[in-house]
């Protein structure tokens, strides 16, 4: 059995840190500018998109390529509950967060993107839907998403922290709770089915650009060598956030949970990579991973960083938990790098055109990614997310019941299945 | 439990199946074999206009003077302010613009000694990639002309439009508020408007009827027999649009390569057609829900497995059990 | 008196009493929209008919023409009109009560009728020199019934109510001031220093161009807006250059090569000629002269020699060329490219991307060190798990 057990709030540690204020205050510069774009349009004042380069750091980079690093949710939730791989349970919950708050946040920048946003709500009425457009597929699988099963999903640490904090409402809570286990399998296909199709969608977008994609980019496969990533970068981000919170908050590590994650990484990244080179050799391309220029280099970037990791991931040397650090941090970079080629860096629109975020573009897009991590932190604190041991449990309840006196988080009769 | 080989590979199996046998159903539904057809037929307002009937453009590059009339009728016309922005006193736009439908650019050889005018607008195509990428129709083909103008109710400025133009026409304003797309629309509009306004201004005030307007087989038939007329004069004797992205409505002719003056190489499957893939993979959402069908069967099993655990857990150690 | 009933006559009423008809007065109207588009009140954005109803109701102004160290081509450009009679016309739109070379007077008549006009309207006549006003010596080598230009200027100057100084020469010295300047000739607001003082340049300007200021001030009570040289701005805001009918050729590098070349006989740019077109302040591209079309330097295939610019006229040889692009408005490129450029590299926001990427990068690598300086794996934890359940 697993060390980890079960989700356990990181506690005794203030929610209000220089970090949550720092986070707090770039969000607070990102808010006015993002007001400022509503008012002046979206030219050069504000970013450094134009005709050639109509897609810029926030299609691109906030939705594309964050939200495939935040799909742990569906990647290692199919591990865990299709392919029942019961070690994986305890992660889930971060998992599902960071998913969570990747594609909310991700949501929210595209509503600020385009530019006549007070039309979107035709996406409710399927009659008006262009079905051949890759676009829609995400507009509504992105938003029923987001909006259901992972909403749905991340309720449950809401719930017991219902129960837990405000007695009144605990009736209610868990009522809730009890339906949701009702309902929970079919909750959990959709939230499996829908990232799927989406992610491999907004592969499916750069497919329109043509040849204007470099050749390396460019397949009709595109699709799904895209939603492969999603999946791996989102095994690297659990990983990450779990490094993370034993270097922040001092927490134990699950030697056996970890080492299934690298194991599932490293897979992933294996069948990824071998599809794409034979997908480069049966298009007949091969010789330009290295006669393209600028192109090839950035293909090896790509290639190293993801396949380079995967390799160390492997090997007795990826045990050491600050080469796993790296690795996983490099695969991530790789991955990142991967998705956001077809749309800007392996993208020649047009001679003599290229595109350069403007300041208060980067800093907007800055301040989205800051929402999403102070989001992370203030629930990390306040719910029970971050997986740790039965005996962690205690020693938090036997803190919180000194902080906050009544509280019980122990000694919970039986519930009746 | 540590996942054994043998597991993974049954639950594998058991997970493919499904999916293997929903693609095969699916591929070998008969419809299979029309599926760029039915796309296409699906929803009356994105159904590819007969090209018999389609109004287009004919332009050519040799009977070009860059007097760039043209410019200037279709500012009228389409009631545009001329886009001063360089200097503030001259009408010079560099590209196609948030101010520009039209647009004569020169080319020059590199030592100077020859040189071609292009006239840039929507090339108007048979099977557009921008109405295919516009989410809900905000761009579409008129049912008779097949020209494809811009639906502001529908348009959610999300520019996915500019991404899949190849010839680089859709502009937006970047600038304001509530900006639009704006193109060429072989003016649609002006000619509802005022129907003594028979042709687009820009054929209208042609001096040298460089760039003419007819129906699309018209135009194709006078292409080519200006090109039977006069052998060697044209680029490779071809009509550029004839077959090019599926085929255009805006025909080009020129002396020096089509490149050259800005029309790129992009073969002659449409844009849309690069798709086709994913179609297949969607049709009648059989995939995404024989897999949805499979996943809760495998999540169902697992998870009251897991809830079983879970009350034992609790019955042991006294914490309540998370879901 | 009689002379004040002329001079209070409107101008409707004196063009009525000397036989014009109302088209005549239209036509004039009508140059004198053309003339000035732009910057004069009386004409901007006003038809002909409501520019003759304006000026038809004023009252005619006094106008006193002194006459100092001058070839009288301002006044002979007024005159070189052929239909109607300008001078006539303008005869009975002003009341020109003193001009040398127009009246019948002369001698003592002259001297009286002078001294008279500058009497009965002192402090409401419009004053109009033309020539430079020598200084040298005690400014004798011009003299006005024994007085020194000098003096005279000041005298009757101080009782004027403005003055329009016609010519170069009024202007700014002109030919009299050409190196050596042995009579030390200097234009009216060298003199003059407490008048509004309108300079009309030029040798000679363009007829029109008085005219517009002289009805502005009469119509409108007011001299037109003017630039830092005191030059009208709507005559002279733009070099002949900008709106040169040669300036294609220029744009498509055609030069006229010699006097009398093919190249001169297809009436190409002459710029290489010494045309001083880019650097010169008028409006002769145009409104030609004489009333005929084309019927100026440029246009009889002579370079212009910036006439009216100080720096330029009489000291910058004929046939040296200038800077092309001295005040010029020159338009971009006048065709798009296939591929204009688009996109631009912010500074500011190549750094916020190099702070954001180092800030990551520093902190990752900070946390990897710490993970390392823990020296744990998770090898051995494993090994040790396995053996369990």
């Amino acid at each position: 059995m697993t060390r980890w057990q079960r989700s356990v709030p990181v506690y005794g540690v203030p929610v209000f840190t220089r970090g949550f204020w720092g986070l707090a205050a770039l969000i607070a510069i990102g808010l006015v500018l993002t007001a400022y774009r509503e008012v002046v349009g979206l030219g050069v004042t504000v970013s450094g998109m134009s005709d050639p380069f109509a897609w810029g750091l926030w299609k691109t980079f906030n939705v594309m390529v964050l939200t495939g690093l935040g799909s742990g949710g569906f990647a290692v939730g199919i591990a865990a509950w299709i392919f029942n791989n019961k070690k994986l349970h305890s992660v889930m919950r971060v998992a599902l967060l960071t998913s969570a708050l990747a594609y909310w946040t991700g949501l929210i920048m595209l509503g600020v993107d385009v530019g006549r946003p007070w039309n979107f709500y035709w996406v409710i009425m399927p009659w008006q839907w262009n079905v051949n457009s890759p676009l829609l597929e995400i507009a509504v699988c992105m938003s029923l998403y987001a909006s259901v099963p992972l909403l749905l999903e991340n309720l449950p640490p809401l719930f017991e922290y219902v129960i837990y904090e405000f007695p009144k409402w605990r009736g209610l809570a868990e009522t809730c709770e009890k339906l949701m286990k009702k309902v929970y399998p079919f909750i959990i296909g959709l939230a499996y089915v829908l990232p799927m199709m989406h992610q491999s969608s907004l592969g499916a977008l750069m497919v329109l650009g043509g040849s204007r994609v470099n050749t390396l980019w460019q397949t009709p496969c595109l699709p799904l060598i895209y939603v492969w990533a999603a999946a791996f970068l989102g095994y690297n981000c659990v990983t990450l956030c779990l490094l993370l919170a034993k270097l922040a908050w001092k927490r134990d590590l699950d030697p056996v949970v970890m080492a299934e994650l690298n194991k599932i990484t490293v897979y992933l990244i294996y069948a990824w990579t071998a599809f794409r080179f034979a997908d480069i050799l049966l298009r007949g391309k091969i010789l330009h991973i290295f006669t393209d220029g600028y192109f090839s280099i950035l293909f090896w970037v790509e290639t190293v960083l993801i396949l380079g990791s995967a390799y160390v991931l492997s090997t007795e040397k990826g045990k050491k938990l600050s080469t796993m650090f790296n690795a996983h941090l490099l695969c991530a970079v790789g991955g990142m790098i991967y998705r956001f080629s077809p749309t800007t860096l392996a993208f020649s629109a047009k001679a003599n055109s290229f595109y350069f975020p403007a300041m208060a573009e980067i800093i907007v897009c800055l301040a989205f990614v800051g929402v999403a991590g102070l989001g992370y932190l203030v629930a990390v604190k306040k719910l029970a997310i971050l997986p740790g041991t039965n005996a962690d449990w205690m020693k938090m309840a036997q803190y919180e019941e000194k902080v906050k006196p009544g509280i019980q988080l122990t000694g919970y009769a039986p519930v009746e299945h | 439990m540590a996942l054994t080989r043998r597991e993974a590979l049954k639950n594998l199996a058991k997970g493919t199946l499904p999916v293997l046998a929903a693609g095969c159903v699916s591929a070998a539904l008969p419809q299979f074999a029309h599926a760029e057809e039915e796309r296409l037929e699906a929803n009356p307002k994105y159904r590819k206009t007969d090209p018999a009937n389609a109004l287009g453009l004919l332009y050519d590059a040799t009977r070009c003077v860059g007097c760039k009339s043209c410019m200037v009728a279709c500012s009228q016309y389409n009631e545009l302010k001329p886009d001063t922005r360089q200097d503030g006193i001259h009408q010079a736009p560099p590209a196609l613009n948030y101010y520009t439908k039209n647009i004569i650019k020169l080319w020059r050889s590199e030592d100077g000694s020859d040189h071609s005018y292009f006239k840039q607008q929507c090339m108007h195509c048979i099977d557009p990639g921008c109405m295919n990428a516009c989410m809900f129709g905000g761009l579409r083909k008129d049912e008779e002309t097949g020209v494809v103008w811009w639906y502001g109710a529908k348009c959610v400025g999300c520019r996915y439009c500019e991404i899949a133009c190849p010839f680089h026409v859709p502009a937006f304003q970047w600038d304001g508020f509530n900006p639009k797309i704006v193109k060429c629309e072989l003016c649609r509009t002006p000619m509802q408007k005022d129907p003594t306004k028979k042709q687009p201004g820009c054929t209208k005030v042609c001096p040298t009827n460089a760039v003419i307007y007819g129906k699309r087989p018209d135009l194709l038939k006078e292409a080519k027999k200006r090109i039977a007329e006069n052998p060697g004069k044209y680029y490779q004797s071809k009509v550029y649009g004839e077959h090019d992205a599926g085929g255009t409505q805006v025909l080009y002719l020129s002396r020096v390569p089509f490149d050259k003056i800005g029309l790129p190489d992009v073969g002659e499957d449409s844009i849309p057609s690069g798709l086709k893939y994913s179609h297949i993979a969607y049709k009648w959402l059989a995939l995404p829900i024989a897999l949805y069908v499979g996943m809760v069967a495998f999540a169902g099993k697992n998870f009251s497995e897991h809830s079983h655990h879970l009350v034992e857990d609790q019955k042991e150690t006294g914490l309540r059990a998370q879901l | 008196m009689a002379k004040d009933a002329i001079a209070q006559e409107s101008i409707a009423q004196s063009l009525k009493n000397a036989g014009y008809s109302r088209r005549d007065f239209l036509q004039l109207c009508t140059t004198l929209v053309a003339t000035a588009p732009m910057g004069l009140a009386l004409t901007e954005k006003a038809t002909p008919a409501e520019v003759a109803k304006a000026v038809g109701k004023a009252k005619k102004p006094s106008v006193v023409w002194l006459h100092f160290q001058d070839c009288t081509g301002c006044s002979e450009t007024l005159l070189r009109t052929s239909k109607p009679d300008l001078a006539d016309l303008i005869i009975n739109l002003i009341s020109l009560d003193y001009h040398e070379t127009l009246m019948v007077a002369c001698g003592q008549q002259a001297e009286d009728a002078l001294n008279s006009a500058v009497k009965e309207n002192a402090g409401k006549f419009v004053l109009v020199v033309e020539g430079s006003i020598p200084r040298k010596d005690q400014g004798v080598f011009m003299k006005l019934g024994g007085k020194p230009a000098i003096d005279v200027l000041k005298d009757i100057g101080s009782k004027a109510a403005a003055i329009i100084a016609i010519g170069s020469c009024a202007s700014w010295g002109g030919v009299p001031s050409a190196d050596p300047n042995p009579t030390d000739a200097v234009g009216v607001d060298s003199i003059i220093t407490n008048k509004p003082i309108v300079n009309i340049p030029g040798c000679p300007p363009n007829p029109y161009t008085l005219l517009g200021v002289v009805l502005e001030f009469a119509v409108m009570g007011k001299l037109p807006a003017c630039d830092d040289l005191k030059r009208p701005k709507f005559a002279y805001d733009r070099v002949i250059h900008d709106h040169c009918p040669r300036r294609a050729h220029f744009d498509a590098g055609r030069f006229a090569e010699t006097f009398g070349s093919p190249s001169h006989r297809q009436g190409w740019c002459l710029f290489k000629l010494g045309c001083k077109g880019p650097v010169t302040h008028a409006g002769c591209s145009t409104r030609h002269f004489n009333e005929i079309p084309d019927c100026w330097p440029i246009g009889n295939g002579s370079p212009c020699f910036g006439c009216t610019e100080k720096s330029i006229a009489f000291r910058v040889p004929l046939f040296d060329r200038v800077d092309a692009h001295g005040f010029t408005a020159t338009p971009p490129d006048t065709y798009a490219p296939i591929n204009s450029s688009m996109g631009k590299f912010g500074a500011g926001a190549a750094l916020l991307v190099g702070l954001a990427g180092g800030a990551i990068g520093g902190a990752s690598w900070a946390a990897s060190q710490k993970l390392a300086s823990s020296e744990e794996t998770i090898a051995e934890e494993a090994t040790k798990n396995a053996g369990g359940k």
